[in-house]
């Protein structure tokens, strides 16, 4: 079955139901996100930084005094090598860069082979719709990872933030707890009646999702001002989630969550709001989160979160809420758009 | 109808009267109290044809005059008392065959987050029916707690039996103990509810348009499932099917490629759709 855009899903479904099709305004209480700028590096000094986007615009922003930068752990701004891929968190409209992550990648998968002694080379599954992955994790960083994966075997799950490094990606941080069992056998929910439920809280994660831009159709809701960001910004918008009928998503994969999440559709408008913060975003479902219900794990920013991951965001959507990629989770309340 | 068998049906329905309406007004209250999203009150009853600020003021006003309804019909001796539920659950029948008209997936809201399925014809049934009982109490003058007769005790039995047969909400509780899972999480194959699209009185009243019998497109929000067919004129006839209940509710609407829609099952005010916040 061919899927088509979620704009069209969403004014089907609007005309039949009779209800607005695009998001509904934001509560007083809830704030706008961050500006997120993201592309290759062009040149950088200590004190500007130009990027060129998705779209091949350059865009060319002042570097905080108190800004932060990533790259494998903290590095000065001028150390950022050309070509390198940047994730920026932008402040006045993006003008000013604030936070600047670079060649940061999310590692998560299911483990399949595991081989060396001292830097370990690790075959990752990474659901049907996202490649297989081999990463290697460096032995200056094997101590954290295995602290807190300690069952580095085939059929468990993995989950770490890597930095891209001259084509290969090297595992420098654990983003979570390994789940003890294994990927195939997470926890069904609880079993608790709540029908209509309007919001959900739990983990909200960040994931590379290649695929966010590969769509042709990507949604674009209007309504909000952070939405109206031009496309050639690179800002790839979007959640992947777990609960798709895979009959209609083409997820085999997918249907599994351990959160108790209802069933959605590819082209969605979920209301992902950061509640550390409160900042809040309308996202669209985009992509399987064929991985992202088998995790139950509980994320501990800003107090500790209900148990399983409910929404995988896109890197340039998790750092525009709020969310620092080298944690890998925020608290989060999501609802439907 | 003589005039002892009019004040036996009043004195029956008094007692039922006094305790919806209670109940009604404290199942509002505990939903509303207990709502902490924003937004998430838009698909609760009279509350979806509020603008989404006035929704929690609607639904405290609407709890509150509610309860206050009922004790007045028990301890109030004056007209007033007992023609006001009258207006009231007339006002509440036309809210609720409007509110199927608008927003055919907005619950009624009638006891709160309890009564979250869709409004049918049951539920304007029940609302019609409390209206017609308010209207004997009121023409019979009727107040406080009757002698209970077993004449009475006959006719409030047939009122309570009628009352619950009109309740969606019994359907809700009854699927609470069938499924551990709510239908929004419950898997449900697509083959299922296209059977049942098939059998209903919106595919007999579009399928001669539709170029193919196949679905172009289909998909599942919550307890709704879409599907989309192509169909004459470059247009697209989508349906939904609700997923939960014996005879589901099935919506079908004709949309252009503009986007435009040129038919629905029923007419449909855009101006009053503006003021009324998404929610699914």
């Amino acid at each position: 079955m061919p899927h088509r855009s979620g704009e069209r899903r969403r004014k089907l479904a609007a005309a039949v139901l009779g209800r607005d099709p695009g998001p509904a305004p934001r509560a007083p209480e809830e704030t706008a996100p961050y500006d997120v700028v993201s592309g290759d590096l062009l040149d950088v000094s200590p004190h500007l930084i130009i990027l060129e986007t998705a779209g091949g615009e350059q865009r060319r922003m002042v570097i905080a005094p108190w800004a932060t930068v990533w790259r494998g752990g903290a590095v000065a701004p001028a150390d950022l090598p050309a070509g390198a891929k940047v994730v920026v968190r932008a402040l006045r409209g993006g003008a000013v860069a604030e936070r600047i992550w670079a060649d940061v990648t999310r590692i998560t998968g299911v483990i399949r082979e595991v081989r060396g002694r001292r830097d370990l080379t690790i075959e990752l599954g990474c659901g049907p719709h996202r490649r297989e992955r081999s990463i290697v994790v460096p032995y200056r960083s094997s101590g954290r990872i295995r602290v807190r994966h300690p069952k580095l075997e085939p059929g468990y799950l993995f989950d770490a933030i890597g930095l891209l490094d001259q084509g290969a990606t090297l595992a420098q941080l654990p983003a979570t707890s390994q789940p003890p069992y294994r990927a195939t056998a997470a926890p069904p929910p609880q079993a608790a009646y709540v029908a209509g439920q309007t919001g959900i809280s739990g983990t909200a994660v960040w994931a590379d999702l290649p695929d966010v831009s590969d769509l042709p159709d990507l949604p674009r809701p209007t309504g909000l001002p952070n939405l109206a960001d031009p496309p050639e910004d690179g800002v790839a918008k979007g959640v992947a989630y777990p609960m798709l009928e895979r009959e209609d998503s083409g997820c085999d994969d997918a249907g599994v969550t351990c959160a108790g999440l209802p069933y959605l559709a590819l082209g969605s408008l979920l209301r992902v709001r950061n509640v550390c913060d409160g900042r809040t975003d309308v996202l669209p479902i985009v992509a399987c989160g064929c991985l992202t219900g088998r995790f139950c794990d509980r994320c501990l920013e800003c107090g500790t979160s209900p148990r399983g991951r409910i929404v995988e965001l896109s890197a340039c959507s998790y750092v525009a809420l709020g969310g620092d990629l080298t944690k890998g989770c925020f608290n989060a309340r999501v609802g439907l758009g | 109808m003589t005039g002892p068998v009019l004040s036996t049906i009043a004195a029956a329905a008094l007692p039922i009267l006094v305790v919806t309406l209670a109940l009604g007004g404290v199942a509002k209250l505990a939903t509303v109290r207990r709502e902490t999203s924003p937004g998430a009150l838009a698909r609760l009853g009279p509350a979806v044809l509020m603008p989404e600020r006035f929704a929690r003021p609607a639904l405290y006003v609407c709890s509150l005059v509610e309860i206050a309804l009922a004790t007045g019909l028990l301890v109030v001796d004056h007209p007033a008392a007992r023609w006001l539920p009258v207006a009231f659950f007339a006002v509440a029948t036309y809210v609720l065959w409007d509110l199927r008209r608008r927003r055919p997936d907005a619950g009624c809201g009638c006891f709160g987050e309890v009564s979250a399925a869709p409004v049918g014809l049951r539920s304007i049934g029940r609302a019609a029916a409390l209206t017609a009982m308010t209207a004997v109490v009121a023409v019979e003058n009727a107040t406080g707690l009757p002698a209970l007769t077993a004449e009475t005790a006959a006719w409030a039995g047939g009122g309570v039996a009628l009352l619950l047969a009109l309740s969606p909400e019994i359907d809700q509780s009854v699927s609470r103990l069938r499924h551990r899972a709510p239908c929004e999480q419950r898997p449900m194959p697509p083959g299922r509810a296209l059977s049942r699209l098939r059998g209903s009185e919106a595919w007999r009243a579009h399928a001669g348009s539709l170029l193919t019998d196949e679905p172009s497109d289909m998909w599942r929000e919550l307890c709704w499932r879409f599907f989309a067919f192509p169909a004459q004129g470059n247009a697209e006839v989508v349906f939904a099917v609700y997923l939960s209940g014996r005879r589901p509710a099935v919506r079908a609407a004709v949309v252009g490629a503009d986007g435009h829609v040129t038919s629905a099952d029923e007419r449909r005010d855009a101006s009053l759709r503006e003021s009324t916040p998404v929610s699914a």
